[in-house]
């Protein structure tokens, strides 16, 4: 901004330096109540988060606060339900997000395709992703519940069995999986299709000039070239899956037996059910340095290639 | 659709079905690649909108039909009673009345302060910009479980508990980054020398913002502006742990409580249910070219 060399430097400079000055303010002022409002409502909690995981605290006393250093993330080691939620949390979001993730590309390479009304369909596909949480789960809920659940009368006039099968202790962890897939899938689609879609035809031509066939068309001229939306769309999943909340609570509440159980159901019941807040902020603590490393390992992952 | 391939066909007047479905697609689409689509379509549609479909029907049946083993009710069986039912129940009137204060101010207090905050990064130069707008997105990572501990103290020192302010304030928060994001994607697309020549033309920063950022970028504040409804419309966890009486108590929230307490009634749940997500799939069916076009550049140009 400051770079004409032209007549009358003295004033022109410090008028300048004063317009930059202001803009500098100005600038800090319009985005100040956004940042005071994060500041308050999303990092003064979680520093205070942080800091009550090497407290004892009460939901019941909050004001009476103990400091046990480490004693919280000792005890995790001693707590078989925390390291059943620890390994279920993992394996429901490595299998949902590679599941997403295929399906995902599957998707995107049938809407990416210019038939007619595939306008209609790309965007009729995105419902699942805007319905509300509660919904899905009262949907699924009555898919499957005993007797006259939709999907009981089909497995049934097909002589299989029939259950309430978010009771069933094998088959509730595979459809809360499937929920997660259900929802999200057309996200992924409409990502991938967009990147899919940005890439100029001339390289496919000059591809098939080389020979290649269509899956090495596929490697060697799609992938590389949605790497980079798929990486977004994987880390964004990873973490929405590995915090999310809602749908294992509302669907199962972490049952039967527990076998659906991940840190975010039985952080909540720590806090809000057992009053146990110093105990459950230790473990919200290890879910967010799961999340850090996680994002930091895959981005610099991404960026060496 | 058809009458071109009659008049191509002019003599022979027997136009084959291949044929027409061949002239109703595009050039470079080939008739059998175009089947294979479709029914490759047709498999994820079925995975994807049946359910929601199923659902939408078996509102308009009665408990009977949803306690026989039959698949499809007969349509002389279909009513609308379930909707008066529900649509008649003082709890859930309330409910919604309260989803849509709450959803509605989160809205207008999201764009406003994102709108700012979008602008001040897309168009100023000062130091930790960068780092401001990092520090935004690496909130989305926060587990919501661990803030909410210390959150739930924090709104009850400040006496927000159970009212709306404090329900509005928590959801605008959740939504404000990617709010700012998006927003932030849309203004910067916009030639700065639009600015420069309101500017000659004598107006303020501000001015800037009113009369050339936003009349500009329209179809981004409606993306932000659905993407934050739809964040507190669905919300069930905040609402859960603000909300302690009916006063308060939004849609999800309703409905998780109504589903417990009915585990017999499936007509009125379902029908609950559906009335719910209608708001966000009416607004979603407004803004749908905007948001997957917004998905396909401006939110994931890697700012």
């Amino acid at each position: 901004m400051a770079t004409n060399t032209s007549q009358g430097r003295s004033p022109r400079y410090s008028e300048e330096f004063k317009s930059l000055l202001s803009e500098t303010w100005l600038g800090y002022a319009l985005i100040l109540p956004a940042t005071i409002l994060v500041a308050a409502i999303i990092l003064y909690p979680t520093v205070r988060g942080i800091q009550m995981a090497f407290l004892e605290v009460s939901l019941l006393q909050p004001g009476e606060e103990t400091f046990v250093g480490l004693e919280n993330f000792a005890e995790m080691a001693n707590d078989a339900v925390f390291r059943t939620a620890l390994w279920q949390t993992v394996l429901l979001t490595a299998l949902a997000v590679s599941l997403q993730y295929l399906l995902g590309m599957a998707l995107a390479m049938v809407l990416k395709e210019k038939v007619p009304g595939m306008r209609f369909f790309r965007s009729v596909s995105m419902v699942t992703w805007v319905l509300p949480i509660i919904v899905m789960v009262i949907l699924f809920r009555f898919m499957v519940q005993n007797g006259f659940g939709p999907a009981n009368i089909v497995l049934g006039a097909l002589g299989l069995e029939t259950t309430y099968w978010f009771g069933d202790p094998e088959m509730a962890f595979p459809l809360i999986v499937l929920m997660h897939v259900w929802r999200n899938v057309p996200f992924y689609a409409i990502a991938l299709m967009a990147a899919m879609n940005s890439i100029p035809e001339t390289q496919y031509e000059a591809a098939r000039l080389d020979g290649a066939g269509a899956l090495q068309r596929f490697r060697h001229v799609t992938l590389p070239q949605i790497s980079y939306v798929s990486m977004i769309m994987i880390v964004l999943h990873v973490i929405f899956t590995f915090n999310n909340f809602e749908i294992v609570y509302l669907s199962t509440g972490g049952g039967p037996l527990g076998n659906t159980e991940v840190l975010a159901t039985y952080v909540y019941k720590t806090a809000f059910e057992t009053y146990a807040l110093g105990y459950a902020a230790s473990m919200g603590v290890v879910m967010l340095v799961i999340m850090l490393t996680f994002t930091a390992v895959y981005v610099k992952l991404e960026d060496t290639d | 659709m058809a009458t071109e391939t009659d008049a191509i066909d002019g003599g022979t007047g027997t136009t084959s079905a291949i044929q027409r479905f061949d002239e109703w697609l595009d050039e470079d689409v080939s008739p059998r690649r175009a089947l294979a689509v479709y029914a490759a379509l047709g498999v994820f549609m079925l995975f994807l909108l049946l359910p929601v479909l199923y659902m939408i029907l078996a509102t308009f049946t009665n408990q009977s039909f949803l306690y026989s083993s039959a698949l499809l009710p007969s349509l002389s069986s279909l009513t609308l009673a379930n909707y008066v039912n529900v649509l008649s129940t003082g709890a859930f009137q309330q409910y919604f009345v309260n989803s849509t204060i709450i959803a509605t101010a989160t809205t207008a207090l999201t764009l406003s302060v994102g709108t700012l905050a979008a602008y001040s990064l897309s168009r100023f130069d000062y130091p930790g910009r960068g780092s401001l707008l990092l520090a935004f997105l690496g909130t989305q990572m926060l587990p919501y479980v661990l803030i909410l501990i210390p959150f739930f103290l924090l709104m009850y020192t400040l006496d927000l508990i159970n009212s709306h302010l404090g329900i509005i304030i928590a959801h605008s928060v959740i939504a404000l980054p990617l709010a700012i994001w998006l927003l932030k994607g849309y203004f910067d697309d916009i030639p700065e020398s639009l600015d420069e020549a309101a500017k000659m033309d004598g107006c303020s920063q501000l001015d800037v913002l009113a009369r050339v950022i936003l009349p500009l970028s329209l179809p981004g504040l409606a993306v932000a502006g659905f993407y934050t409804f739809t964040i507190s419309w669905n919300d069930f966890l905040l609402v859960s742990v603000l909300s302690q009486t009916g006063a308060t108590r939004t849609l999800p929230y309703g409905l998780q409580l109504f589903q417990s307490q009915n585990q017999v009634a499936w007509h009125l749940v379902l029908t609950a249910a559906t009335i719910t997500m209608v708001p966000v799939i009416v607004l979603f069916a407004a803004v749908q070219q905007w948001v997957v076009k917004g998905l396909a550049s401006g939110g994931m140009k890697g700012t």
